[in-house]
């Protein structure tokens, strides 16, 4: 029987998805495990892997790049060798299955087979190339132009207007990606089904960055290993001070409150106009160097858009660092079913004043912590963020 | 020891038995998969080339035939250089761009083999045309086959040297098969020394595997040569005993028998039995001269198997010679002095100045003469550089271009004036298999500057034979630059490059357009090929126009203007190479190319244009590509009907306003 290689669900939320390209050719070989084609969900692209072995039939209506698509249709089949596809709108693969097909008495599968009907593409008004390119710049939906060429073809000149028209509202338009679409739910989602309250804490970050620089110095005297950065060291003792408060990690549940068993931590990442928040495992239990491996990989992996579903799922507390951007406190918004975020201030190098009434520069830090109210109550919450102040101001103890 | 005279016998001896060898040896590796294409052997045959090229300097230019392995070996080519390159290796003579049909040592007169019948009787032609220009004394040797006799350039090289003397031997190997077919049943007269009065040379009819007589006839042939005395034909009578070429049958079209009784009269052996007899040489002097040519074959073998093959990047390296180094050659048009001057006027006035510049530059064709040109393309250089350079030639197109590739192959630099672009039609073997061919042959070893004009285009009720536009078909081929001017100062300024560059060139000019004037500067200046013209400025859309097309398309504008619409026109100026990226540009910046073209629509250069821009300039179209081109007949006499067969200013401006409405 040929194996039908279907759109696969890649997150929890996921519906459809956007085909991007085939990373195969129609009729080479696959093994299982290898890259079969690359999809676009909600917030990445990733390379799927196929999951079977065969010969890769695609069919003539088969996903175009950037076809949009429902979770389980069929993109094409897996064949074994001699076994034809299940559809008659264009030649066998490379098998032995025409002369067979051929011989006398044989009944051809292709007449029992199921015939695949193509999916009706979308009756698009046709638009120059350079149209096109125009409406891309100018962020104008080409669908409600009315075109001036000949035969109904969108011009430039059609797109220049339709731009210069929404300029004189004062406004353009910045058509919704998905991806914007996902934030943008989630963060009502979160406003909507969460109690937040946010409170903030100083602590003294002067050890913290004499830590990170012993670090790039050990680091660059042994050339190849990853230096962690201000964040990963700051993801460790979150860990830490999460192993010690657990209630922070819990999830609301309606009728009980879930406390996970391994501590992962999200962090997010600015990455292309997105929002992305790729998670670090076991940050309590991994050492630093395993945690800055962890984060290097899924930065890169965000920023070029190869995330996969699985790198930003299971995470049970985020960090949100706007400190290299200058940001002292803020207040950041839970992401469920999370019921707490903490924020990371810039560090800032000030005068303390000493007992004696002279004053020392030390590099301080403001945490920003938003927990949610229905599960965790203003004190422990507060004791939660005094740990970990702790642990920065000595940041040698969270380490070990 | 063998004397150092390649003329005595013992050196004419050694050198049949390495030809002989490495013959033998080839025949070997050919069985044995080492030779990658086709093989024919000289064996029979090789008392000929032997006893010609012991009378040859090393610059003196000898060019041969598809079995012309004993002419390089005779010449002077080491084996290891044949082996290497008919075993497709990078030390071959070469570079493996040849194998057998195409051996090239220019280094030492070796001016190649060829997989054509004919072309080597017109090369030598033109060696001794260069050997004329530049009085060096060297000869020109053509070797072929008694099926070349049969061919046109057999009587047009012929009768070119005889009626200008020039120092050419023509060496006929009459092995009595042309290919398969015998001599005898397609020859009416098959004397082939009888023919040679017909052009009134001196014509001598030899035992070819006699190597002494063929010494000696050779020996009067090149002093002739050398003393001014005109060329010679000599028919060498032989036999081939191996088959046309290796791995072929043998006994279809002749028998056993008379392979063996040829056999009998082996060059080689007869002159060991004569060295022998003569008491010129001991059986053991022979001997050592055989075993020091067996290990000098084996040594080539060797050399070759072991040698690299050629890497693949180089495989279109020298298609055309090295660009000039140096920025670009110009004049600023803004503020050079000029004057008016008509197209004849302005082209004529680069030659001249070439011309006085370079005294290898002559100029054949009909009526280039006294005459001044039909196009007074040479109006009064006659007068001063009299008939050696300013060359009127007998009506054979095919036979004096093909001289002038030989020419250009031997040193000098050939203008073919061909009054109309039709009549070049007769000469394309010429051009396309041999001209533009010759640098990559010769992995650009040999230059070859010759540079082709006449008139091209419809306008002038000449009717079909004096109005064609070819320059498509000629842009098609690798090796070839093709110029198309549109204005006196484009076309001295093209001229004047293609008369300095090493490119075969073919200068085609418009009839229509050959009295129009416009400013010329009178500074010297030169115009790079491949840098289109923008003629006129505009935004609205791109017209890409040739020659008379840039001229009407003009007048199209002054129009379209008054309608609003803006025309940026741009003139590729040269057809090969052609400036896309100036295209684009404009493209770029109208989103429209209309593409006006004289010349038939399919398969032509408004095609590629069209084809170019749409890969490469795709996101900046905003209509489809267009094209609007002369109909697809030949060209008609009546005024009624040419005018309906090529674009109009009225259908210019059609095409331009239906363009822009899309």
């Amino acid at each position: 029987m040929p194996i039908e290689i279907q759109l696969p669900r890649l997150g929890w939320s996921m519906e459809e998805g956007k085909f991007l390209a085939w990373l195969k050719n129609d009729g080479d070989f696959i093994k299982e495990g290898e890259p079969l084609f690359t999809l676009e969900s909600d917030k990445a692209a990733q390379e799927v892997e196929s999951i079977d072995s065969g010969i890769l039939s695609i069919p003539a209506t088969g996903p175009k790049s950037g076809d949009v698509i429902k979770v389980g249709h069929v993109l094409g089949y897996l064949l074994h060798d001699g076994e034809s596809a299940p559809f008659s709108n264009q030649p066998a693969p490379k098998t032995k299955e025409p002369i067979e097909a051929q011989q006398p008495g044989k009944k051809s599968i292709h007449s029992s087979a199921p015939i695949l009907l193509p999916e009706k593409r979308r009756t698009e008004t046709p638009a120059s190339p350079r149209a096109r390119r125009a409406a891309k710049e100018h962020h104008i939906d080409l669908s409600e132009l009315t075109p001036s060429g000949k035969g109904g073809r969108i011009r430039e000149c059609d797109v220049i207007a339709a731009a210069s028209a929404v300029a004189s509202t004062g406004f353009k338009k910045i058509p919704l990606t998905s991806s914007r679409r996902t934030i943008a739910a989630r963060l009502m989602h979160s406003r909507q089904t969460t109690v937040p309250v946010t409170i903030t804490g100083r602590c003294d970050a002067t050890q913290l960055v004499e830590l990170r620089k012993q670090l790039k110095a050990d680091g660059e005297s042994s050339a190849n290993t990853i230096v962690p950065t201000i964040n990963d060291i700051l993801v460790k003792l979150t860990g830490a001070a999460l192993r010690q408060h657990p209630l922070l990690t819990g999830v609301w549940a309606e009728e009980h409150i879930l406390v996970p068993d391994a501590i992962h931590i999200g962090i997010a990442v600015d990455a292309d106009d997105t929002l992305l928040v790729p998670v670090i495992r076991n940050a309590d239990t991994s050492t630093l160097t395993q945690i800055a491996a962890q984060s290097q990989r899924l930065i890169a992996a965000a920023r070029t858009g190869k995330l996969a579903a699985e790198d930003m799922q299971g995470a049970c507390f985020t960090l949100s660092n706007l400190g290299t951007l200058g940001v002292e406190a803020f207040t950041p918004v839970i992401n469920p079913p999370e019921s707490a975020i903490l924020g990371i201030g810039a560090i800032v190098r000030e005068a303390v004043p000493l007992d004696d009434g002279r004053f020392t520069a030390r590099d301080r830090l403001t945490l920003s912590l938003t927990f949610d109210h229905r599960v965790i109550d203003g004190a422990p919450a507060a004791r939660f963020l005094q740990t970990l102040r702790q642990l920065i101001e000595q940041p040698v103890l969270g380490l070990v | 020891m063998i004397p150092t005279d390649k003329t005595s016998p013992l050196s004419l001896y050694r050198t049949m038995l390495v030809i002989r060898m490495v013959e033998e040896r080839l025949a070997k590796s050919h069985q044995r998969g080492l030779i990658h294409g086709a093989c024919h052997t000289y064996v029979g045959e090789e008392a000929i080339a032997t006893a010609v090229c012991a009378h040859l300097h090393e610059a003196d230019a000898v060019f041969s035939t598809h079995r012309g392995h004993g002419h390089a070996l005779a010449k002077g080519m080491e084996p290891r250089q044949l082996i290497a390159e008919l075993y497709g290796r990078e030390t071959g003579c070469s570079r493996g761009r040849g194998g057998s049909m195409h051996l090239f040592a220019p280094e030492i007169g070796m001016m190649g083999t060829s997989g054509i019948v004919g072309p080597c009787i017109l090369q030598a032609t033109g060696a001794g045309y260069s050997s004329l220009i530049m009085k060096t004394g060297n000869v020109g040797v053509a070797f072929f086959g008694d099926g070349a006799a049969n061919n046109g350039a057999f009587h047009e090289g012929l009768n070119m040297a005889s009626i200008w003397k020039l120092p050419v031997l023509f060496v006929c190997e009459n092995n009595q098969f042309a290919t398969e077919v015998p001599f005898s049943s397609v020859a009416g007269n098959p004397n082939v020394a009888a023919r040679g009065a017909a052009y009134g040379i001196t014509s001598i009819e030899v035992d070819g595997n006699d190597v002494l007589a063929v010494e000696a006839v050779a020996r009067e042939a090149v002093k002739r040569a050398r003393n001014g005395e005109g060329p010679t034909l000599i028919e060498c009578k032989t036999y081939r005993t191996r088959a046309h070429a290796e791995g072929m049958g043998d006994f279809t079209y002749r028998t056993r028998e008379d392979v063996e009784q040829w056999k009998t009269r082996c060059p080689i052996a007869r002159l060991k039995k004569h060295l022998l007899n003569q008491k010129l040489a001991t059986d053991a002097e022979l001997s050592a001269i055989e075993g020091e040519v067996a290990a000098l074959t084996e040594d080539a073998h060797e050399f070759a198997e072991k040698s690299a093959y050629p890497t693949a990047e180089s495989a279109t390296t020298h298609v055309y010679s090295a660009p000039r180094s140096g920025p670009p050659r110009d004049v600023p048009a803004s503020n050079a002095n000029t004057r008016e001057l008509t197209f004849m006027k302005a082209t004529l006035e680069a030659l001249t100045e070439e011309m006085a510049r370079n005294p290898k530059i002559f100029v054949m064709g009909e009526g280039i003469g006294v005459r001044g040109g039909n196009f007074a393309t040479t109006s009064g250089l006659f007068a001063i550089h009299g008939p050696e350079r300013l060359r009127d030639t007998p009506i054979c197109e095919r036979g004096f271009v093909g001289l002038a590739g030989g020419a250009a192959m031997t040193g000098t630099r050939p203008v073919v004036d061909f009054m109309f672009a039709d009549f070049v039609l007769d000469s394309v073997g010429e051009i396309i298999n041999q001209i533009a061919k010759m640098q990559y042959m010769s992995s650009g070893r040999l230059k070859m500057p010759v540079l082709m004009r006449g008139c091209i285009g419809i306008g002038h009720n000449a009717a079909t034979h004096h109005s064609g536009s070819y320059y498509s078909m000629y842009a098609h081929f690798p090796g070839l630059r093709v110029v198309v001017p549109s204005s006196p100062r484009d076309a001295k300024g093209l001229l004047k490059t293609a008369l300095t560059c090493d490119n075969p060139v073919l200068f085609l000019e418009h009839r229509e357009l050959m009295t129009v004037k416009g400013p010329v500067p009178e500074e010297e200046y030169f115009i790079d090929f491949g840098t289109a013209a923008i003629v006129r400025e505009g935004s609205d859309i791109t017209v890409v126009a040739l020659a008379l097309m840039v001229h009407k398309t003009l007048a199209a504008c002054e129009t379209l203007a008054k309608e609003g619409i803006n025309v940026e026109l741009i003139d590729p100026r040269t057809v090969a190479p052609l400036d896309v990226d100036t295209i684009i540009q404009s493209v770029a910046k109208t989103g429209r190319l209309l593409i006006v073209d004289e010349d038939f629509a399919h398969c032509g250069i408004s095609a590629e244009i069209a084809a170019q821009l749409a890969d490469r300039g795709f996101d900046e179209l905003d209509a489809p590509i267009r094209r609007l081109n002369g109909k697809p007949s030949p060209t008609p006499y009546s005024p009624t009907l040419e005018a309906a067969v090529v674009p109009d200013a009225a259908a210019i401006a059609d095409a331009i306003r239906n363009l822009c409405a899309e």
